[in-house]
């Protein structure tokens, strides 16, 4: 290895931060993974009663449907249940409740759920699909988010205004576009025809899939009195239990969602996807557990998908090289259904700018319903398909100038005050700071020779910047239970995707309680009737959000303890102080242990009584102070909680015989406010520069009228560990957050919306062409490079 | 949409007691039964749902107990039907006398699945991406086949008829395939491009091989073989004889074939690229094949 940043760990530096905050602590829930005790719902033992189910698919991209007969299929043996669109007329949809949990009198994608069956195996609820006899019209597909909104466009949705939608959703009633986000901002106009250099290009970034290890899994049981307990694969518990319960007219209290270890979500396990199938199916065979399990294949388009993109940027500057102007139009590809989708378009929206100042910016961003897979939340939402583009802009527009394109960049990123696209103020940040470690670490600015006479080096670079993406008041709750000994169990409702979140709460909890981090242990599995509320494990929010509920928890403790011993000892709290795990007074040097004391109280002196009683700390958070914009201008105080950035620097190699691209280094530089876990954080950023590089070079759902072409992972490529940089350098930059929890924010998605842009940068860098939308595959550069007469 | 099962369809597991049980139970079943050795295509195969028709599964591994690799030093090598590809690939003789074999059989698929595939299945299986079958049908493979009519010899050359089609007729069986001795002095190459660097498909494979002969202007013989660029593996051979071997005559040698192969567009890359890639990577396998001539070893 050429680094040792990222393998060794190494003591963090400046910690005015309480132990064990900012230590690289061992993974609390490592031992239970690494010997395969940890269970995943796919583990989880219902006995033989269990039914198994299977989910009949439309064929069509868009078809009517005019009838269905189950008849034949309810005559098999085994066969329990057969469940279509009549049971479930309610509406399903996070923002925007546009979808039936199945189709009622229309199919909208290959893949829609028509009809389910439960039976006693899965090979029998197999065959009884094939004995399921849909009679369909076929409709026309919409199959570009271009054409979805044009007039003449086949209708997907004719009933889109009579939806429920959240009041930040602006959907446009009789057309394909259930969301339109608007920047107006300055007088783009004016700017560009003043500017210095102006630079236009548009981009198609394909849909992709998040191809989770472990595929979605949900079995429900419905008792006699109709309450549902699902378990799940779930990044979203709550969300669920709120969801389906609206949807099938039940109350949220009798919906019990349980939701072991997850492996790995990415985005498609949040809000519900396939759960309600097998919460519906289950409802007509009350008491008996009802299990629904993906193939790898509906995996890749049955599911939530990263939406396709369509963008056209223009951007200028003057001649000194300030941004100027930036005229945006954006067009996602939101699939059938757009509940979740509606939101990525409102923040790529806000967001439309980059992390950069530019004083005049117009943008339209879309959303379009189209016959493909349903576009979903995945690792960036919406953040690294936008700034693909925009990123690769920002570079040409740097060397139009004459820039070094990463001065360019540190000229123009924003800092603490800008006046952001929305006309939000930007808070302190550490984004100069990154592009300088990022470049600093690849050697920017020098060429270094490849490694072979048929290959060409380039280095590239691109900044990002992302707000968590969620409803304004998207809240978080814990509780903090005392055991005998001195011990706690932490209450939270946030999910362990891998992410390592369960490990970060135990340690802020230690470090705000002032117990050692191994005395901490975390109520789970995640259950929706014991654990406390908690919006979504989505956005990059839980150290941040989770974190400040944790926080709020463990201080309401330690407040009940600190009183506690101050009326005992006849001093005030403010005097006394927990300090690994016990009690100390600095005025009176008296010291005690929490043993007994955080269960049972304290003896009154001469016994006479008790005092105190069994502790339990509660806390939430939800952020108050998000205000909404304008729907014309996009303009409002605060359109989010707060940005995180960063950078990334690429030195890649290409190979002209071949035109494959090979990452050689990767540096990844984000200021995530504090790192409460140093090794938690190099790993995401890690983590989401080989994703990155997976989506880069390799990864593209290849939609053909509506059907998907490789779905599985013969034709579907995903970046393995022989593809990932040998030189990977994961840089922590620490601007504290004022809302967050000892200065923390987020940054699990952060690190793979800058790669895209970045490896085109530096393959521009090496051959001097611009390879555009990705995927950059060995062919798509290969052809290019004979197109520009560099090969033959 | 192909639908991929769950699981895997029903089917009856056959376990023959000897090879003319297992020819017997095929021949009788011909569109039903199907054999197998590692399985690493066969089951993949059936859970997408590719063979409708079979409903047992006939397990040939080993029938005449000889799942080994073994070298005659006058008649070549010879690999039992049971052996797996990490065993080809590390076997002292193949490494020694024909390393291209070892190298072809080490860029098939991952090493996982190479401790279950096999290079008769993977023969028999046909696939015009199959990474083995080039240095097989270079090397002069000839397959020891069991049919009704017991034991035959089917030579490779003529074997391969399409995509999952060979010369075996139902009852056929074949339980080793032996390479007679290469031409003193021969070096292998083979270039393999796949979309990413580990277990992919090959997009384009090229085998090349070559070897020293006085009877030529060039006092060289070359073959090669192209993968992924047509239905069967396309074979081009007794090139660069006619005159001395320079660069250039390489990269003409490499322009024919980019001219004999005819490959389509598929899911996994363009005819337009896979002819650029076959001439490149014809070049880059030459060269390597030419500069093990000069070096007097035998490369990898």
């Amino acid at each position: 290895m050429d680094t040792v940043e990222t393998t060794t760990p190494r003591p963090h530096q400046e910690s005015a931060a309480p132990r064990p905050v900012g230590e690289s602590v061992t993974r609390l829930d490592a031992h239970e993974k690494v010997t395969g005790e940890a269970l995943f719902a796919d583990d989880l033992q219902f006995g033989p009663n269990m039914l198994y189910a299977r989910i009949k698919r439309s064929p069509h991209p868009h078809a009517r449907i005019l009838k269905i007969d189950a008849s034949r299929a309810l005559a098999l043996p085994g066969v329990k249940t057969v469940v279509t669109g009549q049971s479930t007329p309610g509406f399903i949809g996070l923002y925007l409740k546009d979808r039936h949990i199945f189709c009622t009198d229309r199919a909208r994608f290959v893949g829609d759920p028509v009809a389910g069956v439960a039976a006693t195996t899965e090979e029998i609820a197999e065959k009884a699909l094939d004995l399921i006899d849909v009679e369909y019209e076929v409709l026309p597909p919409v199959l570009d988010p271009e054409e979805g909104v044009r007039p003449d466009a086949e209708l997907l949705h004719p009933e889109l205004g009579s939806y429920e939608v959240a009041n930040f959703i602006f959907p446009q009633p009789g057309t394909n576009i259930p969301n339109l986000f608007k920047i107006r901002k300055g007088d783009v106009d004016k700017a560009l025809s003043e500017a210095a250099a102006v630079v236009h290009h548009s981009f198609r970034v394909p849909h992709v899939q998040h191809v989770p290890i472990e595929p979605h899994v949900a079995i429900a049981k419905v008792d006699e009195r109709g309450r549902v307990t699902l378990w799940g694969s779930s990044q979203s518990p709550f969300a669920q239990r709120n969801l389906i319960a609206s949807a099938l007219g039940i109350s949220q209290a009798d919906l019990e969602v349980v939701a072991p270890y997850v492996g790995g979500g990415f985005g498609c396990k949040a809000g519900v996807s396939m759960e309600a199938l097998a919460v519906a199916i289950a409802m007509q065979v009350r008491g008996r557990p009802v299990k629904l399990r993906l193939t790898r294949e509906e995996e890749f388009y049955t599911t939530f998908v990263r939406q396709g993109l369509v963008a056209h940027f223009t951007m200028a500057c003057d001649a000194e090289g300030n941004l100027t102007a930036m005229d945006n139009k954006f067009f996602w590809d939101g699939g059938a259904y757009a509940e979740y989708g509606v939101n990525m378009t409102r923040g790529a929206g806000y967001s439309s700018s980059g992390p950069y100042d530019v004083p005049n910016v117009r943008t339209d961003s879309y959303c379009v319903y189209t016959n493909h897979p349903v576009g979903g939340p995945m690792r960036g939402f919406g953040q690294p398909e936008m700034q693909c583009g925009l990123e690769q802009c920002i570079n040409r527009l740097a060397l139009e100038i004459g820039m070094d394109p990463m001065e360019f960049r540190r000229r123009n990123c924003v800092k603490e005050g800008s006046n952001l696209v929305t006309g939000m103020k930007m808070h302190a940040t550490g984004i100069g700071e990154c592009l300088e470690k990022a470049a600093e670490a690849i050697g920017w600015g020098h060429k270094d020779p490849p490694s072979a006479p048929h290959k060409r080096r380039g280095k590239g670079i691109a900044a990002m910047w992302k707000a968590p993406a969620m409803s304004p008041n998207a809240g978080s709750s814990a509780w903090i239970e005392m055991s005998e000994d001195g011990k706690c169990t932490l209450g939270l409702g946030g999910q362990e995707i891998g992410q390592g979140t369960f490990t970060v709460m135990a340690q802020m909890a230690a470090a705000a309680l002032g117990i050692p981090y191994d005395w901490v242990r975390i109520a789970s599995p995640v259950d929706t009737k014991y654990s406390p509320y908690e919006w979504q494990t989505v956005a990059s929010r839980l150290t941040w959000s989770m974190g400040n509920a944790v926080v709020a928890a463990t201080k309401d403790a330690r407040r009940q303890i600190l009183e506690l011993v101050a009326r005992s000892w006849e001093e005030t709290p403010e005097d006394l102080d927990i300090v690994n795990g016990n009690v100390i007074s600095a005025k009176s040097g008296r010291s005690s242990s929490l043993k007994g004391l955080v269960v049972y109280g304290l003896a009154r002196p001469g016994d006479q009584g008790w005092i105190g009683g069994p502790i339990l700390g509660r806390g939430s958070f939800m952020p108050t102070y998000v205000t909404g914009l304008d729907p014309e201008t996009g303009q409002g105080e605060r359109a989010v909680v707060h940005y995180t950035t960063g950078a990334q620097a690429i030195e890649i190699e290409v190979d002209l015989e071949t035109g494959r691209v090979e990452v050689l280094r990767g540096a990844s530089a984000f200021d995530m406010g504090k790192a409460i876990n140093p090794d938690l954080v190099r790993v995401q950023m890690e983590g989401g520069l080989v994703q990155g590089i997976s989506t880069a070079l390799f990864e593209s759902l290849q939609l053909q009228d509506g059907v998907v072409r490789n779905p599985s992972f013969v034709d579907y490529r995903i970046a393995t560990s022989a593809d990932a940089p040998r030189d990977m350098q994961s840089i922590i930059v620490e601007v504290p957050q004022d809302d967050g929890p000892f200065g923390a924010r987020g940054v699990g998605e952060h690190s793979m919306v800058p790669t895209m842009p970045a490896i085109a940068n530096a393959i521009h860098d090496a051959l001097g062409i611009h390879p555009g939308a990705p995927p950059f595959t060995a062919e798509k550069v290969y052809l290019a490079m004979v197109d520009a007469g560099l090969v033959k | 949409m192909r639908e991929a099962h769950p699981g895997l369809p029903d089917f009856d597991y056959v376990r023959p007691a000897s090879l003319e049980e297992a020819s017997r139970f095929l021949a009788e079943n011909p569109q039903s039964a199907r054999p197998f050795m590692g399985g690493t295509d066969t089951f993949v195969r059936l859970r997408d749902g590719f063979w409708k028709e079979t409903r047992y599964l006939v397990d040939v591994k080993n029938l005449d107990g000889r799942a080994e690799i073994t070298f005659d030093p006058r008649n070549g090598l010879t690999v039992g039907a049971a052996v797996n590809m990490n065993q080809v690939v590390a076997d002292p003789q193949v490494r020694a006398h024909y390393p291209l074999l070892a190298q072809a059989a080490h860029r098939v698929a991952s090493y996982q699945l190479r401790t279950r595939a096999t290079l008769i299945g993977n023969l028999c299986n046909a696939s015009p991406a199959g990474d083995t079958l080039g240095a097989c049908l270079l090397f002069g493979g000839i397959l020891r086949v069991h049919g009704v009519e017991g034991f035959r010899d089917q030579p490779l050359a003529g074997f391969f008829q399409g995509p999952g089609r060979t010369a075996l007729q139902p009852g056929d069986i074949a339980t080793s395939i032996r390479f007679p001795l290469p031409v003193p002095g021969s070096v292998g190459h083979y270039e393999k491009l796949g979309r990413n660097v580990l277990s992919d498909l090959a997009i384009v494979g090229v085998t090349a091989l070559g070897h020293p002969d006085s009877s030529t202007a060039s006092g060289h013989r070359f073959h090669l073989a192209l993968a992924s660029v047509g239905p069967v593996p396309v074979i081009l051979r007794d090139l660069l004889t006619q005159a001395p071997l320079t660069p250039e005559a390489l990269d003409e040698a490499a322009g024919r074939a980019m001219e004999a192969c005819h490959p389509i567009d598929d899911v996994r890359g363009s005819a337009r690229y896979r002819k650029f890639m076959v001439r490149n990577l014809s070049r880059r396998a030459l060269n390597r094949v030419w500069e093990g001539l000069q070096s007097g070893h035998c490369c990898e």
